[in-house]
């Protein structure tokens, strides 16, 4: 699914155009040097470079692709794309850095950092942020929501990647359908959701029910079910010493919990992906789902959903330990095998693309950005009804809703098998539990994190 | 069943039923079996001439509009082109180069007397039934060491592990099949072995190298696990990129059937020609 | 043609001894063949046996890649998904293989019997399509199939008051989806190595019997059975063995879901070898898949080749 754009000459009136914006920073940026840095002028010696980046077919990358023209015909940088399915996008890359590749622009998943950036596949942005050439004095990594900045993009204490593609988990409901069961305000904590609107919204024969949990196996299932369970109730992972804590009373409430989910919600949720999720209540199928603040776009398209008028968003419902709600997301890096030319490229690229300046088309776009002052905008606040709740959960969420050591992606094909076979009654919870826990403790033993070797960092 | 009779019924035994019912019973039988083979690869095909909405319509739509505008889109703008462009350069060339040794190696287990010769006959069999993850993996290191992930070379040389069997077995069987008095008094008259191969014995087994040469390309069109691990985007096949859909993001059945069609459909020319040979491709000799 | 056998120097007297015992222009016909298959096929399971033997993640390239004797092995003997998904691809085996049979062996008689040429005609051409689909496409095309809201099983399904069924988010339903989907696929060859057993049986034998006796069943179980033994062999090892190899179909309909409902061995050894990328304990479950293909080619050679 690759797609070529074509050549694009910079041209002196984008130039000028681009010299007039942001009048205060570049006063500054014309006092500390004689000459302002411009991107054209950055992008001058790549002219004609190509680079290479790995998107995914979510609305944050359709944005970025809308906007992929303006920085080709500033930059003459040639920006290629290739879409590919979540679920392949980390072997993808593991095998293109491993095997030699072509990839210059790494998209790192919140839960890859530790695996890219430890393995030395991502050049740390310091050596960009070093070069007064490439770095635009406009950067301000301090504009970023922290916890995104540090969740995605930071690894031990280097800077690896910039935040792109930003989720925090939201809980979306049709207020039209909660409205005619006698709610005026969606659930707040999550047993009410079960409690007290999941028997009034759930309607078997009708086929029509209260909740979807998308818990496909796979990263929606350990990342979206079974980790969305085990913090509002106090559970987690992992203890302090990197020991399975999902036999704690906590943890198996969390887990019990889910399976007591499993009444209200559509049969075959285990086979929902957040295509599923999304579709089943942007037709009315179901009441509320809990899904990424990227998926607005998608609820909020005519095209693509019936309840236009009916949707609404609040914050994920809190659990007896307080508002725990998912966090995920993308951050832009850059491939430490490229050559220099296309690492400075790709970087020009990305710092521009997640610039402040940018923030306000991207998100009119349709993706989500990780600056924070683009959602003080009043403007912004009033069109895109998510951006609050959205802030509200960055603004308390867990840095490590998952572990983001190089091990996860083998712990999550773990949680991911047993966690669908707990939800099908296969296995118990507690069998469950027990299995995913031996198994978390050999990976992790074997990393070496019980004899000292490594730091406990997640 | 009733014995067959001028007379249309057989009233000997109290339980034969009349012919005509028998007759019917088969035609229904028959139709039954068109239906069963048949329907899936149409739904298929009728998706790819719907819209999403339609293809997405609960309960699905019998009735509808034929549009090519999925074909279009995977032709031209999901680049499917390309990949069944590499496709047939891969699927083409590894069946050349199958054809190519294979028909020799065939040749001589066919007529030379040597040692081992039924252990290297069974060394080549086992290769038909090897699972390709056992090889998929070692040779996507090997692949890597060599820089050559993402290129045809690789697939057109990792497909021969059950193209080169298919074209032994199969030739092997047909060479036998041709006297040996030909070669014989062709090497009476002074021809080199190899002429003997390529001008006498050979042509004359044409049927059986044709075949085989069909099935390796078929099978080599049709794999999915090598190209899968192998390939990424340049020398990406068509399998792969009819994968390459489901994002779990959106699932444009439309254009995924559209993809599936044009997998399919040549391949289903090739199988009709060779319809006859199916069950000898398929067993690689065992049965006929 | 030729009775089909393996090679034999049959007992005919030689014109020319020398012109076929010679070693030499064996080899030189055979040498091409064997060495590109040895070069794609014994090189690598050399390597995969090797690397049976290390501690070896792809996904680690910093980490020592030692040799740890058999600890590999002992992780797969220790693993129960991976015997789990052994004993799942048995069950798949003898789940859809007597299906496969009996469906075959009707469409073969069907078939086989005398009259109505134009249809049978027609019914075996379009047995050709199922067997020409790529795996992988028949898997997608499963998928849209047995979808739960949109799918044409559960339209069907409703045209007789039944369903919906949940079939792809369901543990069993998904295995008994993809293994309609197999059905589908893999009747028709069934069908077709059956006929062509059928037809060996010499006309004369079948007419006779059919004086002796009118059951339809007495014929095919004394009369056409005997002749169909060959056949049968030939699909249960053939079988056999592609549903060891089995990864596409699965692979597009369900990735081995829901939860392992639907993960066979191979989908299990592609999932270790490259999303978790551990290459060692891949490599060994592959090497044991291997031992367990030659033991079945063993009997493939046995049963079939030597004994018709």
């Amino acid at each position: 699914m690759k797609m070529f754009r074509g050549k694009k000459v910079l041209g002196a009136i984008a130039f000028a155009a681009a010299l007039f914006s942001s009048t205060a920073i570049m006063s500054t940026a014309l006092s500390s040097s004689a000459m302002a840095w411009t991107l054209e002028e950055a992008a001058q010696p790549y002219k004609g470079t190509s680079i290479k980046a790995i998107f995914l077919d979510r609305p944050g990358y359709a944005a970025a692709i809308k906007l992929l023209p303006e920085f080709e015909k500033k930059t003459g940088i040639k920006v290629n794309y290739e879409i590919v399915p979540y679920e392949n996008s980390r072997e993808r890359q593991v095998l293109d850095f491993t095997g030699g590749g072509e990839i210059d622009v790494v998209l790192t998943d919140v839960v890859w950092i530790g695996e890219f950036a430890g393995n030395g596949w991502l050049e740390p942005v310091k050596t960009f942020t070093d070069d007064a050439k490439l770095a635009d004095p406009k950067l301000k990594l301090d504009g970023f929501f922290p916890i995104l900045l540090e969740s995605f993009g930071t690894w031990g204490d280097e800077v690896y990647g910039l935040p792109f593609d930003n989720y925090s988990g939201l809980l979306y409901y049709n207020k039209c359908t909660l409205q005619q069961a006698g709610f005026d305000k969606p659930p707040a904590t999550w047993d009410e959701l079960l409690n007290v609107y999941g028997p009034k919204l759930t309607d078997q024969a009708n086929r029509k029910y209260a909740f979807a949990l998308q818990s496909r196996r796979g990263e929606t299932q350990s990342a979206d079910s079974f980790m969305r369970v085990l913090w509002p109730f106090g559970g987690s992972l992992l203890d302090d010493k990197f020991k399975s804590n999902l036999n704690s009373k906590e943890s198996q409430a969390g887990l019990k919990f889910r399976q007591d989910l499993m009444k209200i919600m559509p049969p075959g949720i285990v086979d929902y992906d957040h295509a599923e999720a999304v579709n089943a209540l942007a037709q009315g199928n179901v009441a509320m789902i809990t899904e990424w603040s990227a998926f607005y776009s998608t609820l909020a398209d005519p095209t693509k959903s019936r309840i236009t008028d009916c949707l609404a968003v609040a914050t994920e419902p809190a659990g007896p330990a307080g508002l725990k709600p998912a966090l995920g997301g993308f951050s832009l890096g850059v491939n430490a095998q490229s050559s220099d030319a296309k690492k400075a490229a790709a970087w020009l690229f990305i710092q521009w693309v997640t610039s402040e300046e940018m923030a306000k088309p991207y998100v009119e776009a349709g993706g989500v950005s990780g600056r924070t002052t683009i959602y003080k905008d009043a403007d912004i606040q009033k069109r895109y009804p998510f951006v609050q709740p959205m802030v509200a959960s960055w603004d308390g969420g867990v840095p490590d809703f998952r572990p983001r050591f190089a091990e996860w992606p083998e712990l999550s094909e773990v949680i991911a098998e047993w966690g669908t076979r707990m939800m099908l009654g296969n296995v118990s919870i507690e069998d469950g539990a027990k299995s995913i826990g031996a198994k978390v403790e050999e990976v992790l033993g074997q990393a070496g994190y019980y004899k000292g070797d490594k730091p406990l960092r997640k | 069943m009733a014995v067959a009779t001028a007379g249309g019924t057989v009233p000997a035994a109290s339980h034969t039923k009349p012919k005509r019912l028998v007759s019917a019973w088969h035609l229904v039988g028959l139709l039954a079996i068109f239906l069963f083979a048949v329907f899936p690869f149409y739904w298929m095909v009728a998706t790819s001439l719907k819209t999403q909405a339609e293809a997405l319509a609960s309960p699905p739509i019998w009735v509808f509009t034929p549009r090519l505008d999925n074909y279009f889109e995977v032709l031209f703008n999901r680049d499917v082109l390309s990949s069944l462009t590499n496709s047939i350069i891969i699927a083409v060339s590894t069946t050349i180069l199958a054809v190519g040794l294979g028909t020799p190696a065939a040749y001589a287990l066919a007529r030379f007397e040597f040692k081992s010769k039924e252990e290297l006959w069974f060394w080549f069999i086992t290769n038909r039934m090897l699972s390709p993850i056992v090889v998929a993996l070692p040779i996507f290191l090997m692949a890597r060491t060599l820089n050559l992930i993402d290129t045809h070379i690789v697939l057109i040389l990792v497909y021969l592990t059950f193209n080169l069997p298919i074209v032994v077995w199969i030739c092997t069987d047909q060479f036998r099949g041709v006297p040996k008095d030909l070669d014989e008094a062709a090497r009476l008259a002074g021809a080199s072995r190899f002429t003997i191969f390529w001008r006498i014995a050979l042509p004359l087994a044409m049927p059986g190298v044709a075949v085989s040469a069909i099935f390796s390309f078929i099978f080599s069109w049709n794999e999915l696990l090598y190209a899968l691990v192998l390939t990424r985007n340049v020398a990406r096949t068509a399998p792969v990129a009819a994968t390459s859909f489901m994002s779990g993001y959106d699932l444009p059945w439309g254009e995924i059937m559209a993809t599936g069609t044009l997998i399919v459909l040549p391949v289903i020319v090739f199988a009709l020609i060779v319809s006859k040979h199916l069950v000898q491709g398929l067993t690689m000799g065992a049965v006929k | 043609m030729s009775s089909g056998t393996q090679p034999d120097g049959s007992g005919k007297p030689r014109v020319f001894p020398t012109l076929w015992n010679n070693g030499r222009a064996a080899f030189a016909f055979l040498a091409p063949a064997v060495v590109a298959l040895a070069m794609i096929g014994i090189f690598p399971t050399v390597f995969a046996l090797v690397n049976s033997f290390r501690r070896y993640n792809l996904a680690k390239p910093r980490d020592p890649t030692p040799f740890i004797g058999f600890d590999n092995y002992l992780t797969v003997f220790n693993d129960a998904s991976f015997w789990g998904a052994l004993g799942r691809t048995f069950t798949f085996l003898i789940t859809v293989v007597p299906i496969q049979l009996a469906l075959g062996l009707i469409i073969a008689l069907l078939l086989h019997k005398p009259g109505l040429s134009g249809f049978k005609l027609l019914a075996r051409l379009s047995l050709v399509i199922p067997l020409a689909t790529a795996p992988a496409v028949a898997g997608l095309i499963g998928r849209l199939v047995f979808n739960r809201d949109f799918g044409v099983a559960n339209a069907v399904l409703a045209l007789v008051n039944a369903g919906p069924v949940e079939w792809l988010g369901d543990t069993t339903n998904a295995f008994i989806a993809v293994a309609l989907m197999d059905i589908w696929q893999w009747t028709p060859f069934c069908a077709l190595v059956l006929l062509a057993g059928l037809t060996m049986v010499p006309n004369e034998v079948e007419e006779a019997a059919r004086l002796e006796t009118r059951s339809r069943w007495q014929i095919v179980r004394y009369v056409q059975l005997p002749f169909l033994l060959p056949s049968i062999t030939v699909i249960l090892i053939l079988r056999t063995a592609d549903i060891l190899k089995m990864f596409d179909t699965v692979f597009t309909m369900t990735r081995g879901g829901p939860g392992a409902a639907t993960e066979l061995v191979s989908v299990y050894i592609q999932r270790v070898g490259f999303r978790v990328f551990d290459q060692g304990v891949a490599s060994a479950q592959a090497i044991l898949l291997l031992i367990l293909t030659i033991i079945l080619a063993r009997l493939y050679i046995k049963f079939v080749y030597r004994e018709i």
